[in-house]
């Protein structure tokens, strides 16, 4: 831009840098179009529907909010769930993403366009990766300039990591999370770049949008942090930094606790303590550079002693009490997510239900591969470039991709934190690859040309110093441009160094030989394209499924399993309004957006007991799961069951950690039990706990008559027990594919007044209290 | 099960039993004290003389508990020496915390019996597998009685598995653990010393930009390190404690490198397509950075050949592994004309 100002309008450069410009402009558009449209399979190949289980409940809770309003959303106590404890929905919850798909869908309307909450939600998410691209250009563009901006960009449009969590229809948090984290990094680097209160302002409100919208915000507030402190270690302090950190901590931490999900959190926990930290050395360093900047060289060394003693002191005091508060709070301040982070062993040793989330376990290689594929093979060289030379803005994004790369290492979920860092250090090592391939090509073809037309009849070796020479003009050409962005960059560089590079380039050029080059180019672009391919592979096929509707193709055409939204309009429409529903807690957010009904336990997994109860209820026999599910109000019980036609993800495969999770909370359920020499079966060898448990007797309920054999296709194993009645629950309805199963609690039987005093006189009061402690509800 | 339950009963038995008879065999206990006193941290090493005489020819109810962690220095295996160390914090700690209740202190006294040397005490409790404890009560006839041993499974080499056990068998209290601090008070002093002395230094050092962290070198070292690690999956290796290769089930002799399956890895596999992840990477930029300012423009010649094969190579293996392990094949949406 400064380039475009210094010049005369009307010469060449000037018009090449406009129709450059312009050039930029369109290509960022077509990546917008691309990104919306790559996301667009789980549409066409299905068709205009929420996808999986927590968009589900954010549908939901986006419809509460375009119903009643913004007051009532924030006030929100919901009683369809948790039940009998309810959730506070208003204070739960990140509004972020309900907020932003609120105000589309109320702009919309205003405005006379009148589409569906759902559709609105639908298509959020891949309006947010076009976004999320764009923030990807600028903040590239602040890194390297803007050719590794549109690279970056292009390859954000379509890396598979991102599109897994942002295909149209998946409404989750991760779909307008991603566009905050980046636009919040491009402001801060741009704010780090021009020292501009203004950028440092919208950083902090970024920063709050982030907030808003998604958990993952601590990263942030911790990257942001580190790299602060990193140039102060390194020697980069400059006041830009200055301005680009103190506003975001103050203004971002004072927003941030406005969220009612977070509020004091902003300050309490140990998540935002590294923040404080930085906040005050910065300030430390602040004042020592100023104090050198006032005092001569002698007085300075006086008053750095002074300076340094008595920042050591107050640094010392502040860590004392952090020390104080982290060890007086049970966990360490720290919630189990982010101490799985730090000690990676910690979930699987003490809890189970983070390690029982499979996004939540650390990934093996092919997992990079399927997630940034090949950008996995040019990051290495994205870094490198970034360190020559290293600025502020290079040094944040290499800190960005160490970070993320090895939280990723950790949880397979947080991959989605890497692919932007992924994509923009591809983007600059594309783009300097391209640079010098076809630097290289152009110059020595127009210096070939030359040679032509001057016929040198010299030796080979003659115009190599010719070449050289016209080398330089083109080499000296792209070489300035690039040190014009530097040095904008980096102000406070001395003026001589650019001359003394540019020297160098002028004795080397920077060329290497043709045919290789072409070559090499060549190679670069298959590799883009095999890219390309496997993008556009993994939407269509991987990424694109609802998991609400599923497809299998088979020799004799398509097989649609519809059971999930059949079974939900069964229990909407054939029981209760105020029935209580149980089942295990994924599908919890399903049945109260769908079904609505109140359910025991949902993707939420805040109450821990609570949960246990359920799973204690699944692993318990007929007769002590009935006296749960009583005590409980619950009507119906829904397992999920794939062994007819071979759904992998039903109860049976998740029932050891209901056993896990239950036995955690109440110790008469052991998972020993359930194991025959500790392998999970349920053939004629598995064990009598094992074929006496509610989940194994709800799922293979009349389950022989399907084939005559009970063949279970996803164990592929004959059941061990075959026929049996139940006692206590009777079923309702199974669904086509016999997918979902709802059964019915029996009612209590009349007791017969004579029964009744036999067993009176039988029981003992041992006896009871032992029926007590096995139900904790009662 | 019940055995268990009544354990605790048995011992408020005898010891009750004990008060009677504890007179007539006072000289006993006194010398198991003395032994005590006499050995570290208050672990007694029996030999098969000592067994004989404080255990098999006392008559039941012996006026003492032992508590007998069985050893094997030949063994020479180094949980079960850690596991002797924790034996020995929590025999330690139980002194400590009944010093001045002497009536807890000889009740119950820690012992030790070495395979290696003293193999006929050992052979007399009939133990199948190392680590083991056990806990002879005073009333406790047959040693070879399986109710006295620690259970298979609680045993996991910790002080606080021990503790559990003594406190669930004996109605005793063994109180808080008192492990000796990682470093030693005056260890601390020095270090703290060393860092308020370097401290000035250091800071000298980082104002004017000296130190190891200014060197960009060193940064990019790292960060390639941390990604070469990362994305080799290394952290799965830890967490799910893979190991780097397994043996194959058909041929014991066949070293398997490579699991087939996604969800799982083996080390060597994780690392070598890490580095091949990486090669390409590197190699990329040093062609573009590095190799355009080599004069002999053969030289660059044949190094980009070189690099591009390599790379070529890399890619392609990675792909035929990728497809290999998890049984996807990408689709390449030609134009259906094409087939």
């Amino acid at each position: 831009m400064a380039a475009v100002e210094s010049l005369p309008p009307g010469t060449p450069s000037a018009m090449r840098n406009a129709f450059g410009t312009v050039l930029s402009a369109l290509i960022l558009v077509l990546i917008g179009v691309l990104a919306f449209s790559i996301r667009l399979f789980s549409v066409i190949k299905y068709e205009s529907v929420i996808h999986e289980f927590d968009p589900y409940f954010n549908y939901r809770v986006t419809q509460f909010l375009s119903k009643n309003g913004i007051y009532e959303f924030w006030n929100w106590f919901d009683d369809r769930t948790w039940y009998p404890l309810g959730r506070v929905i208003g204070g739960t919850v990140y509004p972020g993403l309900t907020l932003t798909a609120g105000t589309i869908w109320w702009v919309l309307n205003a405005i006379n366009i009148p589409l569906s909450v759902e559709t609105v939600c639908v298509f959020t998410a891949p309006v947010f990766s076009a976004f999320a691209s764009w923030a990807t250009y600028l903040l590239t563009k602040e890194v390297k300039g803007s050719g590794a901006g549109l690279a970056a960009a292009a390859l954000l449009a379509m890396v598979p990591s991102y599109i897994s969590r942002s295909v149209a229809g998946s409404y989750d948090n991760e779909a307008v999370a991603i566009f905050a984290l980046i636009f919040t990094f491009y402001l801060y680097i741009k704010t780090l770049n021009t020292g501009s209160l203004f950028y440092a302002t919208l950083n902090a409100i970024a920063y709050f949008y982030m907030v808003c919208s998604w958990g993952g915000y601590t990263f942030i507030i911790n990257l942001i942090p580190m790299h602060v402190l990193l140039c102060i270690v390194t020697g980069r302090y400059s006041p830009r930094l200055y301005i680009a950190y103190a506003p975001l901590v103050v203004l971002g931490t004072l927003l941030a606790a406005l969220v009612p999900v977070v509020g004091f959190n902003a300050v309490l926990t140990s998540e935002h303590f590294a923040s404080f930290l930085v906040f005050i050395i910065i300030h430390v360093v602040a004042l020592v550079y100023y104090i050198k900047g006032i005092l001569t060289p002698k007085m300075f060394k006086v008053a750095v002693t002074l300076v340094v003693s008595i920042g050591l002191v107050v640094c010392l005091i502040v860590v004392a009490v952090l020390v104080a508060l982290v060890a007086s709070s049970p966990t360490g301040g720290w919630s189990g997510r982010s101490l799985s982070l730090l000690d990676p062993t910690y979930a699987s040793k003490y809890i189970p239900i983070i390690a029982s989330v499979s996004e939540h376990q650390p990934p093996t290689w092919p997992s990079y591969f399927m997630d940034i594929n090949v950008l996995a093979f040019l990051v290495p060289a994205g870094i490198i470039a970034c360190f020559s030379p290293l600025s502020d803005a290079s040094s944040f994004v290499v800190l960005y991709i160490v970070m993320s790369v090895y939280f990723s290492g950790v949880m397979v979920r947080l991959m989605l934190v890497l692919a932007p860092a992924a994509c923009i250090m591809s983007g600059i090592a594309l783009s300097q690859a391209f640079d010098v391939f076809t630097g290289s090509i152009k110059y020595q073809l127009s210096s070939k040309s030359k040679d032509d037309a001057e016929d040198n009849t010299s030796t080979k070796n003659a115009p190599k110093d010719d070449a050289s020479s016209g080398k330089a003009d083109k080499g000296e050409e792209v070489a300035k441009e690039r040190l014009s962005k530097k040095g904008k960059k980096k102000e406070r560089e001395p003026a001589e160094k650019p001359s003394v590079k540019s020297k160098i380039v002028k004795k080397k050029a920077l060329v290497l030989p043709l045919e290789a080059s072409i070559v090499a180019l060549l190679l670069l672009i298959m590799l883009g394209a095999f890219y390309v391919i496997h993008c556009v592979w993994a939407a269509a096929e991987a990424y694109s499924a609802p998991s609400i509707v599923l497809t299998s193709q088979s020799h004799d055409g398509l097989h649609v399993f519809d059971d999930f939204r059949e079974s939900y309009a069964w229990l909407s429409h054939n029981t209760d309004v105020d029935d209580k529903v149980a089942s295990w807690w994924d599908y919890g957010y399903q049945t109260t957006a769908m079904a609505n009904r109140t359910v025991i336990v949902d993707n939420n997994t805040w109450n821990n007991t609570h949960i246990a109860t359920v799973g204690t209820a699944m692993s318990s026999p007929e007769k002590a799961a009935w006296e749960i599910f009583n005590s409980l109000d619950v009507k119906y019980v829904l397992v999920v069951f794939g062994g007819v036609i071979g759904y992998p993800s039903d109860d049976i495969n998740k029932f050891l950690w209901m056993v896990r999770i239950g036995g955690g909370e109440f110790p008469h359920i052991k998972e020993a039990d359930y194991l025959r020499d500790g392998q999970y079966r349920i053939d004629s060898e598995a064990t009598p706990t094992m074929l006496n448990c509610l989940m194994y007797k709800l799922c293979y309920y009349r389950f022989v008559e399907t084939d005559g054999k009970g063949y279970d296709r996803v164990r592929r194993t004959e059941i061990g027990k075959k026929h049996f009645k139940l006692t206590h629950f009777e079923e309702v309805f199974t669904s086509h594919h016999w997918m979902v199963r709802i059964y019915k609690l029996k009612p209590q039987k009349n007791r017969i007044r004579g029964r009744v005093k036999k067993l009176k006189q039988k029981t003992t009061s041992g006896v009871s209290s032992k029926s007590v402690k096995k139900n904790p509800w009662m | 099960m019940a055995d268990h339950t009544t354990l605790p009963h048995r011992f408020f038995l005898s010891i009750s039993l004990l008060s009677i008879l504890a007179v007539s065999q006072p000289d006993l206990t006194k010398e198991l004290v003395s032994l005590r006193s006499s050995s570290e941290s208050g672990v007694i090493r029996l030999t098969d003389d000592t067994v004989s005489k404080f255990i098999t020819s006392v008559s039941t109810p012996r006026p003492y508990s032992l508590i007998i962690f069985f050893n094997s220095i030949d063994l020479n295996s180094n949980p079960l020496q850690e596991f002797r160390r924790e034996f020995a914090f929590v025999s330690a700690s139980f002194i400590a915390n009944n010093n001045n209740r002497s009536d807890v202190a000889n009740k119950v006294f820690f012992c030790e019996i070495d395979e290696s040397s003293d193999s006929e005490a050992f052979g007399l409790f009939g133990i199948q597998f190392l680590p083991q404890i056990c806990l002879v009560d005073p009333l406790m006839e047959n040693l070879q009685d399986k109710t006295g041993r620690m259970e298979e499974e609680d045993v996991d080499g910790t002080a606080e598995s021990v503790v559990e056990f003594i406190e669930s068998r004996t109605n005793l209290t063994v109180g808080p653990l008192h492990r000796p601090p990682l470093l030693s008070k005056t260890q601390i002093s020095v270090i703290v010393a060393l860092i308020a002395i370097s401290t000035p230094f250091l800071i000298k050092k980082v104002l004017k930009g000296e130190t190891v962290l200014h060197n960009s070198r060193v940064w990019l070292f790292c960060t390639v390190l941390v990604y070469f690690f990362s994305v080799s999956g290394t952290m799965h290796n830890i967490i799910k404690g893979m190991p780097m290769f397994v043996r194959d089930h058909e041929d014991s002799n066949k070293l398997v490198f490579f699991y087939k399956g996604e969800n799982f890895q083996l080390g060597a596999e994780g690392l070598s397509v890490g580095l091949l992840y990486n090669v390409v990477g590197l190699l990329l930029a040093y062609v573009t950075n590095a190799l355009v300012r080599v004069r002999s423009v053969s030289g660059q010649r044949v190094f980009m050949m070189l690099a591009m094969v390599v790379s070529l190579l890399a890619v392609k293996k990675v792909v035929y592994l990728n497809s290999w392990k998890t049984g996807y094949e990408i689709q390449t949406y030609w134009p259906s004309s094409w087939h």
